[in-house]
């Protein structure tokens, strides 16, 4: 048995066990004991809203450091789920959906809102100030390493380094800056998000739950596992991909670690190396991996390097 | 067939059973192998990283490609569009990589001549004996009919939502248009009468909210106030266009002389000049009344007339309740001059004047249309709730046309004038 | 619900159409269409019997209007005879007892 797969099929069905248990089952992930058998109470009732708005969970160590970890375009916090149990042990450990994904509150949606990277960047210093965190780690995967600059700016008191996975300030190219790609590629992506509208949920839901032969649970999963919502998923990647944040790298000012794949369609060497000389101070990891998502194919080495940097960046 | 698994064909049979002998080697002989290049589905075996290591000829064939160049060359990534391969890496790899597989992702690939070619696509990694991941194995299917149905659809579904959008926006200007109109047509509260109490209610039968029925109560000079209660024959938008000239042309007419005889003959004489020509008589009936409060007596005098209207009703403070008949009054509006009788009575405190359209007199009680309230049931319901004051018996004709439910099919006009009974006598002694 | 039927017959002094059945916001455009296609000729009566007339309602009423209109417009007369009673209820508070000569029976309306 794949030990990866196996714990994430594990970590589903807790999902599930979790939010069958409590008779709030929008579920407030939060309130579950973790594994230092302490229930969590990060939020107090005002920022409750800004928890159930990004469903915000709390887990690890609560005594260590804190460590925000953010997903990028197209999944969830379950992607974290190879990084969670290496960083538990020893620190505190906050994951969220951003609005429009995951189990985030689509009431909360707001295309004017999600329609700049700030409005993402404002939903992450909402959750620093809900959980009042001091001098924590942001870790943002793809986009939401750019989201963590703008929040690191924004509550620098809240967040005390960064660690960017597989960055990109610019994904367009422009007066001989290289990202990789052109407005008429996005357009494609856009196009294909729209493809899959019809195949979507139906045909992925009861795959991801591996119980093909219970369709009825795949209505669960539609709301809860890298299903979007189409027309929100299509805000998300406009705001990601046509974005331009160059101009905001110069500004940070907190110990930076920038993770770049030696093999990314997304986020090519280059652009690594631009976020890289354009962040005074930052260190640079090239991971042997290949992909846009080296917390899922390279876990072991992507843990590995966001660990000796958390040990060095206190 | 009569074949069955690790039987030979007889080969004794017939010379007639040739043909299947020859398909049935033919079968045979379709090596696993050559299934798996001539399948006519794509097929697709990478390593971890993506790097295509096996493809088979159905897949070649589509992508216009020799296996020399794909093999050990080509991750599977870079057979799709750049669009799709944003989509990869966002969607379809992380997906895989939690799940172990990913089914009928809607991608396109990406021909050596520059085409595109629209399929659908599952992938399943192959775990070795300790579970690590050791390849990945995708299938890839053309969609191109498929792709273009779906298109179709998204199409159709996109324009029934912008007609959809068109609709919604159209219905909500129609009803701000509506709204105005309803307000012309009723108003919005009535002025508050020195001495006297008033109440109204109106029940509408149209969906569009443009009844055929009025009232209105407003101040002529200093001592009188003037009402009126009424029915404009037929339904909908065009009654309610006679219902806007109606109201408007007893409020002129009051102007001049509020007495009720010269204001409904005013009201005929529009009406038939209006109407009379245009080969769509149009009327109404109509009471329309003044009431004056005596600054001293606590009494409010009433005069008015109706033409071809229910008579009005009075509740006393006593607990009776009787007709104020105004018999020979016409339909306003069917002929050029028309004659109206004025009837008065003296409202004293505890005293209601009840006016009332004919929707509540037909409404349909029994089980077909000829069992109607009646007059002599709204007597009687009116002695029940004499004494009352006007919204006390408003708020019970409203109850009871409520309980009327499908019964009631009309618009439907309530009017109450009423002189309030003195308080009752408290003890104040402490 | 009895549907409107509507008969017309010759009398010496005129056309009588005789309705039965019920006369409401339905069925009531069919009698202006009858009554409509009635040639009357000058001094003639056109008289409505209506001893079969189970209901008749505001459009109904407009309509023994539209027939009074067509008549007085052909210099013609017009007569309602054997109106039941809940009509007759109708017509006097709407003031109609006044301008429709009333008749028991349609033989003694058609009477020139």
């Amino acid at each position: 048995m794949n030990p990866a797969l196996g714990s994430a099929r594990t970590a589903a069905r807790a999902d599930r066990a979790r939010s069958r248990a409590g008779p709030d089952t929008a579920g407030y992930p939060v309130t579950v004991p973790d594994r230092f058998g302490e229930t969590r109470d990060a939020c107090e009732t005002d920022g409750m809203d800004i928890v159930h708005r990004n469903n915000v969970t709390v887990t690890g160590n609560p005594r260590g450091r804190t460590v925000v970890l953010a997903h990028g375009f197209g999944c969830d916090q379950n992607m974290w789920r190879l990084t969670v149990p290496a960083l538990a042990g020893e620190y505190r450990v906050v994951l969220f959906d951003h609005v429009g994904s995951g189990r985030s509150d689509p009431s909360a949606f707001s295309e004017d809102r999600y329609a700049s990277l700030e409005g993402y960047a404002e939903d992450v210093a909402e959750i620093c100030e809900a959980l009042d965190l001091r001098d924590a780690v942001f870790v943002g995967h793809s986009v939401s390493a750019m989201i963590g600059v703008l929040a690191a700016g924004r509550v620098p008191e809240r967040i005390g380094a960064l660690v960017m996975v597989a960055p990109s300030p610019r994904y367009i190219d422009e007066d001989g800056y290289r990202g990789g790609f052109s407005v008429e590629d996005i357009d494609e992506l856009l196009e294909s998000l729209e493809s899959n509208y019809l195949g979507w949920s139906a045909a992925m839901a009861p795959v991801i739950m591996g119980n093909a032969e219970r369709p009825e649970l795949g209505e669960e999963l539609k709301n809860s596992f890298c299903a979007t919502d189409p027309d929100m998923a299509r805000v998300f990647a406009r705001t990601t991909f046509l974005s331009d944040s160059r101009g905001d790298l110069g500004s940070v000012r907190v110990p930076t670690l920038v993770l770049e794949c030696a093999q990314d369609a997304i986020a090519p060497r280059e652009v690594g190396a631009f976020v890289h000389r354009a962040i005074p101070g930052s260190a640079l990891v090239t991971l042997d991996a290949t992909g846009h998502c080296p917390h899922l194919s390279a876990p072991e080495a992507t843990n590995e390097a966001i660990l000796d940097f958390l040990a060095v960046s206190r | 067939m009569m074949c069955r698994t690790g039987q030979r064909p007889d080969p004794h049979g017939a010379g007639g059973e040739q043909a299947p002998d020859a398909a049935f080697a033919a079968l045979l002989e379709d090596s696993a192998e050559e299934l798996y290049e001539s399948a006519p589905c794509g097929y697709l075996s990478t390593l971890m990283d993506g790097t295509i290591a096996k493809i088979n000829a159905t897949l070649l064939g589509w992508l216009g490609r020799e296996r020399e160049a794909v093999v050990g060359r080509m991750r599977f990534a870079d057979l799709l569009t750049v669009g799709g391969k944003l989509y990869h890496e966002t969607h379809f790899a992380p997906l895989l990589r939690m799940q172990g597989e990913v089914s009928g992702i809607a991608l396109e690939i990406r021909q050596a001549d520059g085409a595109r070619m629209p399929v659908l696509i599952s992938s399943a990694v192959k775990y070795g004996d300790t579970g690590e991941p050791l390849l990945i194995r995708t299938t890839v299917f053309d969609a191109r009919d498929r792709r273009a149905y779906e298109e179709e659809l998204l199409r159709g579904r996109k324009a029934a939502e912008e007609a959809q959008r068109r609709a919604e926006a159209d219905r909500a200007r129609l009803q701000d248009a509506l709204a105005v109109l309803q307000q012309s047509l009723l108003p919005d509260t009535l002025p508050p009468v020195p001495g006297v109490e008033t109440a109204a209610y109106y029940h509408t039968a149209s969906p569009d909210r443009l009844g055929g029925d009025f009232y209105d109560v407003f101040p002529v000079d200093g001592k009188r106030f003037a009402f009126f209660l009424g029915d404009v024959c037929g339904k909908g938008p065009e009654a309610a266009a006679v219902t806007s000239l109606t109201r408007y042309t007893l409020r002129a007419a009051a102007v001049h002389d509020p007495g009720p005889v010269s204001a409904l003959s005013t009201l005929n004489k529009v009406l038939h000049e209006r109407y009379t020509g245009s080969g769509d008589p149009r009327y109404c009936t109509a009471v329309f009344g003044t009431v004056e409060p005596h600054p001293t007596t606590g009494q409010a005098a009433v005069r008015l007339a109706s033409g071809g209207h229910p008579p009005a009703l009075v509740l006393r403070a006593d607990g009776t309740a009787e007709f104020l008949p105004t018999p020979g009054g016409l339909l306003v509006g069917i002929l050029p001059a028309a004659d109206f009788v004025t009837a008065t009575t003296v409202l004293s405190p505890g005293d209601t004047l009840l006016l009332y359209t004919d929707g509540l007199t037909e409404a349909r009680t029994g089980r077909d249309r000829r069992g109607l309230y009646g007059d002599e049931a709204l007597l009687a319901f009116a002695a029940g709730q004499a004494g009352k004051p006007p919204r006390d018996v408003v708020r019970a004709l409203t109850e009871l046309l409520r309980g009327f439910g499908d019964g009631l099919d009309d618009d439907t006009a309530l009017l109450a004038l009423g002189v309030p009974a003195p308080a009752p006598r408290q003890d104040r002694a402490r | 619900m009895s549907p409107l039927r509507i008969t017309m017959r010759d009398a010496p002094g005129g056309p009588v159409l005789e309705i039965a059945g019920e006369l409401d916001y339905a069925s009531a455009p069919r009698l202006r269409d009858a009554v409509g296609g009635i040639a009357l000729q000058p001094g003639r009566r056109l008289v409505l019997d209506l001893a079969g007339m189970e209901f008749c309602d505001s459009s109904g009423i407009s309509t023994l209007l539209a027939a009074r209109h067509h008549a007085h417009a052909a210099h013609a007369d017009i007569a309602l005879a054997a109106v039941p009673e809940h009509t007759l209820r109708v017509l006097r508070i709407v003031g109609l007892d006044q301008i429709f000569p009333l008749h028991p029976d349609s033989g003694s309306a058609a009477r020139p």
